[in-house]
């Protein structure tokens, strides 16, 4: 998929029919991303919310010619749900306690229920190396660096990037796998 | 780096994710803009991990857009307001209602000062036309009494010592008394004078005022009609102060003339 620039452009000047597009095109990836976060799904929507609205003030501060819209995109829904899970309404959350990733939290009951391509999860499930479901949820649902993430797999810094290379590569044949 | 290196090296994967460095970044940016291949795996990247994301939170609730809506709508006064057709047809309409209104009331407007105007040349025309068929029935008058038997035509030429080229005419009827007056050859009397119209008896000289030319007494025509004239040596035409005098200034005698029996 190619970054829908002229959508973004319009927007920035203004446009809340292209703002609207956009979240159409988006909302559901960002909203995964929050819910790799945040367990309560009301503190997820939320948060969602939030962050579009973020999306539509701040418009004009994205950049094209540095990075992807959808890199822009995920910075402001991981701090956003970083904020959350700071707030009180958070702490009194008690689906919050536990630390699942996103691989645990596609297969939990509560999200199963609601999905229709239980098929395509399966298929992601058994794709991902444990090391691979490890350094996706860092590095992309979390946002680490690569020397956060090399730190958190005790792994050389060196090795990250031929290693998120691969794993993403294994997601991409799921990807296709599932067309 | 070769285009197959930097596809191969991770950087694009990271470059997605956001976790390189600013310089990082503009390498990967710059081999974008320099390598379509570049690009084609950058979007294949973001692909496949929007959709890990989809898959992972599932369906969004209906109800988020909304509020989302709600909050940004009008927040920046950027937003480009949309039209209302409606509206604007609604308006260009009363517009143009409005501006036929106008028109046809300027139209009206003008077709009553002209329907004024005529009405006014009408009234003029009628009044000049009372006037000449007035001025007809006199002249046909006077006519009747030119010609008539009963009247006398008394000839008052002009006192050399006075006015050399002035002139009268009398037409006197013996028998009613009556006579006509016609002031024509008389020079217009200065302002503040009148003339006075004399019947004279020669021996002894009494002179006896029948009356005054007044102007505004007359007829267009200069013609004056005085009444109950005693029969007469003669008629003396004098120019005297407004209002006239008891007795004729001598000196200011304009004409005289004799009734010849």
């Amino acid at each position: 998929m190619e970054q829908p620039n002229q959508l973004i452009s319009e927007m920035q000047q203004g446009s809340h029919a292209a703002f609207s597009e956009l979240y159409t095109m988006y909302s559901k990836a960002i909203y995964g991303v929050i819910c790799t976060f945040i367990r309560d799904e009301n503190l997820a929507e939320e948060v969602l919310q939030d962050v579009f609205v973020k999306v539509w003030k701040n418009a004009t501060s994205y950049n094209p010619n540095k990075g992807r819209f959808y890199t822009w995109l995920l910075n402001i829904a991981r701090n956003t749900s970083i904020d959350m899970t700071r707030s009180k309404a958070f702490k009194n959350s008690a689906k919050n306690l536990t630390t699942e990733n996103f691989v645990d939290i596609m297969a939990g009951h509560d999200t199963l229920s609601k999905r229709t391509d239980a098929i395509g999860i399966k298929k992601y499930i058994d794709a991902l190396k444990p090391v691979c479901i490890q350094i996706i949820e860092l590095l992309y649902f979390k946002g680490y660096t690569q020397a956060e993430t090399a730190e958190e797999l005790n792994s050389p810094l060196g090795t990250i990037k031929s290693r998120a290379r691969n794993c993403i590569g294994d997601l991409r044949k799921v990807l296709l796998s599932n067309k | 780096m070769t285009e197959e290196e930097i596809i191969a090296s991770g950087l694009l994967e990271l470059y997605v994710t956001g976790s390189l460095s600013a310089e990082e970044i503009q390498e990967v940016e710059s081999a974008m803009t320099k390598y379509p291949s570049v690009k084609k795996e950058v979007a294949k990247i973001e692909a496949s991990l929007l959709h890990l994301s989809e898959t992972v939170g599932g369906e969004v609730s209906p109800e988020v857009w909304p509020r989302i809506s709600q909050k940004t709508n009008n927040v920046r006064s950027m937003e480009t307001p949309k039209r209302n057709w409606n509206a604007l047809t609604g308006w260009a309409a009363a517009i143009l209602f409005f501006g036929g209104l106008v028109y046809l009331l300027k139209q009206n407007s003008d077709l009553n000062g002209t329907l004024r105007k005529v009405r006014t040349q009408n009234v003029v025309i009628n009044e000049q036309s009372e006037k000449a068929q007035i001025q007809l029935a006199e002249a046909t008058d006077l006519l009747e009494v030119v010609r008539s038997n009963n009247f006398k035509a008394i000839q008052l030429p002009g006192n050399v010592a006075v006015a050399p080229t002035a002139y009268a005419t009398v037409y006197y009827n013996s028998d009613e008394q009556i006579a006509y007056i016609d002031a024509k050859g008389l020079p217009k009397p200065p302002k503040g004078k009148v003339y006075q119209v004399w019947s004279l008896i020669m021996d002894p000289l009494t002179p006896r005022s029948i009356g005054l030319l007044d102007a505004s007494q007359g007829n267009t025509m200069e013609f004056y009609k005085v009444e109950n004239v005693p029969t007469p040596e003669a008629f003396g035409i004098t120019l005297e102060p407004e209002g006239g005098s008891e007795q004729p200034t001598l000196s200011q005698l304009y004409t005289l003339g004799t009734v010849t029996p």
